[in-house]
């Protein structure tokens, strides 16, 4: 497939497009979404009309129950949350009636909606405008999590998530939006659950998510010639990759982990737990993790910088697993 | 409860502190002294201005992440509040709020919220330690009309009313004739009514629309409800008409010549003497300019602060 240049947002607005043309029962409602203002679903409305692309209230408990509830009665709803810290808002539509209600009917119903939520800190906006909570929805059971870190993962992993028949939360690294890469035209497929090698190398395994895979690249080339990095992104949270991770400590002996989540009780500790049971013969040192503290995120940028992983601390993270 | 002379120039006075603070974080936030973008409260200031001119220091106000007009009516120190937005040691929280969190609870200004309607179960709250203590103090809960259909509000709504609590909900309805979201007209409506107070007969309290932009409909309205409330004769559900003035520094920043007619400064104007308005206009920019000039030589918080305060230590 022949490919050209363009942003992270645009290739969610492609896969949009791609999709909603492919398959009529594809609906889009949220806050804001036919807003100028929003790359992902700009001109959707236009192309597709008011009633499949719908501005709801600011009422996230309603309007993301409605998804669940079109879901069910055979649309594929794509629901924009705009920030992730919102959808605490509507923790009973989301990790009760949306990821548990296939489970709970015994299979009886699919609910195949994809709930879009921008993540992610960066830009000074305070403790409830800045979480990334992958962790938090991966933890609970039904939930596939799908967090892209680049253009061309972006549209394919979009276009899946929307085809596949369950609960996804998709996850939008705010700064990443900005960030082009090579999208060919056409709609393809990501698959879900397929880790993406970015970097090839022997002597310290990175496994990285969203904006830090970026970070993760920035080190493993200021490293080039020190270090041999592998840079392992996962791509979906849920389902994980392990086997990916698992071949990669093979190979390397070393692991660093680098999320921009919470560092307790989330993705990070999760890989390495993962590394213990089972690739524990493999580990030359102690695993590593560098996510941010468990701290609410300040407004203050110096501080706000001071709490996230970033090129440097990682740098430091893999000279220490390489010592 | 009728407006005096000297109530007038007071609110004025308020309401020109809010505008002339507003103009300065717009210039601050352009030239990049105040590292984020956020709601403003332009064309807004006689609600804040209005409502808090009934208020004594202990009552307290909830507030949205609009909130500068609230905390500056509510009494914040102006160096303190322009050192919060600018992140610094000096400011309220130390940096850690920004304009989506700033809490000063010396004067019960607690506090701005990042979350919408977020602020508003948690001032009910505030209304019952009041009702509980019974020194009649009352609790104002600010929320804009994309707030008030959240489902915490309403059930705040509700709450309040069973259990009779001193607090007047104060919803300032920015969609008088278009309905808009981050500066863009939308598709579908946000509500499904004209006036948000048209709810308040589902939770049986008093309910009232008035124009945000006139003073002292504003005046008369909120002294009612607060009497009401300090009485101990519970909740009632003011809805302000308001129109946003270069409201949102992510939305439009030009203000048209017809939109002139909903500014509530230009309104009341006419009733300020012209020496008295120089006057107040010379203070307030000079307190203003003070508080610019503490916030800019204010010190950054130190990067150890980063970690602090996320438990409060035990005594």
């Amino acid at each position: 497939m022949p490919a050209r240049e363009i942003t992270f947002g645009q290739a969610l607005n492609e896969a949009h497009i791609a999709e909603m043309e492919r398959d009529p029962k594809v609906i889009v409602f949220g806050e804001n979404v036919s807003s100028q203002w929003r790359e992902a679903t700009r001109g959707l409305k236009e192309k597709f009309g008011r009633e499949r692309v719908r501005d709801a209230p600011i009422t996230e408990t309603a309007f993301i129950g409605a998804g669940v509830g079109a879901a069910i009665a055979g649309y594929r709803p794509v629901v924009e949350l705009m920030l992730v810290d919102f959808g605490l808002v509507a923790m009973d539509q989301i990790l009760n009636q949306f990821a548990k209600t296939t489970y709970m009917t015994g299979g009886a119903v699919s609910v195949p909606m994809t709930l879009r939520v921008l993540n992610g800190a960066g830009t000074s906006s305070g403790a409830t405008h800045s979480e990334s909570l992958h962790g938090l929805f991966a933890h609970m059971p039904g939930l596939k999590v799908v967090i892209p870190s680049n253009p061309y993962d972006a549209k394919g992993l979009l276009i899946s998530s929307i085809r596949d028949p369950n609960p996804k939360i998709f996850m939008e690294h705010r700064l990443l939006y900005p960030i082009k890469g090579q999208v060919p035209k056409e709609p393809y497929e990501v698959p879900l659950g397929v880790a993406n090698l970015v970097r090839e190398g022997k002597d310290v395994t990175v496994v990285a998510t969203s904006l830090m895979v970026q970070e993760a690249m920035g080190a493993a080339d200021e490293l080039k010639g020190k270090v041999s990095v592998e840079v392992l992104d996962p791509r979906t949270l849920v389902p994980l990759d392990e086997e990916a991770i698992i071949n990669s400590i093979k190979k390397t002996g070393r692991l660093v982990v680098v999320d921009e989540d919470y560092l307790h009780f989330g993705f990070s500790g999760e890989v390495v737990a993962i590394a213990a049971e089972k690739a524990l013969k493999s580990l030359e040192s102690p695993p590593i993790r560098v996510a941010t503290p468990n701290v609410p995120l300040p407004f203050n940028a110096r501080l706000e910088r001071e709490l996230l992983p970033n090129k440097e601390k990682i740098i430091g993270a893999i000279r220490q697993a390489a010592a | 409860m009728s407006l005096n002379d000297a109530k007038t120039t007071d609110i004025y006075r308020v309401m020109v502190r809010i505008r002339t603070f507003e103009n300065a974080v717009r210039r601050l936030t352009k030239e990049g002294k105040i590292p984020a973008r956020f709601g403003l409260y332009t064309g807004q200031e006689a609600v804040a201005a209005g409502v808090s001119s009934h208020l004594r220091k202990g009552d307290q106000i909830g507030s949205t992440h609009r909130a500068l007009g609230h905390l500056i009516a509510k009494g914040c120190n102006l160096d303190k509040l322009m050192a919060e937005l600018m992140g610094k040691q000096t400011g309220f929280n130390h940096g850690k709020a920004g304009p989506y969190h700033t809490f000063d609870p010396s004067i019960g200004a607690i506090g701005a919220n990042g979350v919408v309607g977020g602020s508003v179960p948690v001032t009910a709250g505030y209304a019952l330690a009041d009702q509980l203590e019974g020194k009649r103090k009352i609790a104002v809960s600010y929320f804009g009309e994309g707030g008030s259909n959240q489902g915490g509000v309403q059930e705040t709504l509700n709450l309040a009313a069973c259990w009779n609590l001193p607090i007047v909900f104060v919803c300032e309805n920015s969609s008088p004739e278009v309905q808009r979201m981050l500066g863009h007209e939308i598709d579908y409506p946000q509500l499904s009514i004209d006036n948000v107070s048209q709810r308040a007969k589902n939770y049986a309290m008093p309910g009232y629309t008035v124009t945000g932009w006139d003073v002292e409909a504003v005046y008369k309205a909120a002294g009612r409800a607060v009497h009401r409330a300090r009485a101990g004769n519970g909740p009632t559900l003011l809805e302000f008409k308001v129109h946003q003035l270069e409201g949102n520094l992510e939305g439009r920043l030009e203000t048209s010549e017809k939109e002139r007619q909903w500014d509530p400064i230009n309104q009341l104007k006419p009733k300020i003497p012209r020496k008295v308005d120089e006057h107040i206009r010379a203070e307030e920019a000079a307190n203003v300019q003070k508080a610019v000039d503490f916030g800019l030589k204010s010190p950054e918080p130190t990067l150890d602060q980063a970690y602090t305060c996320v438990f409060e230590e035990a005594d």
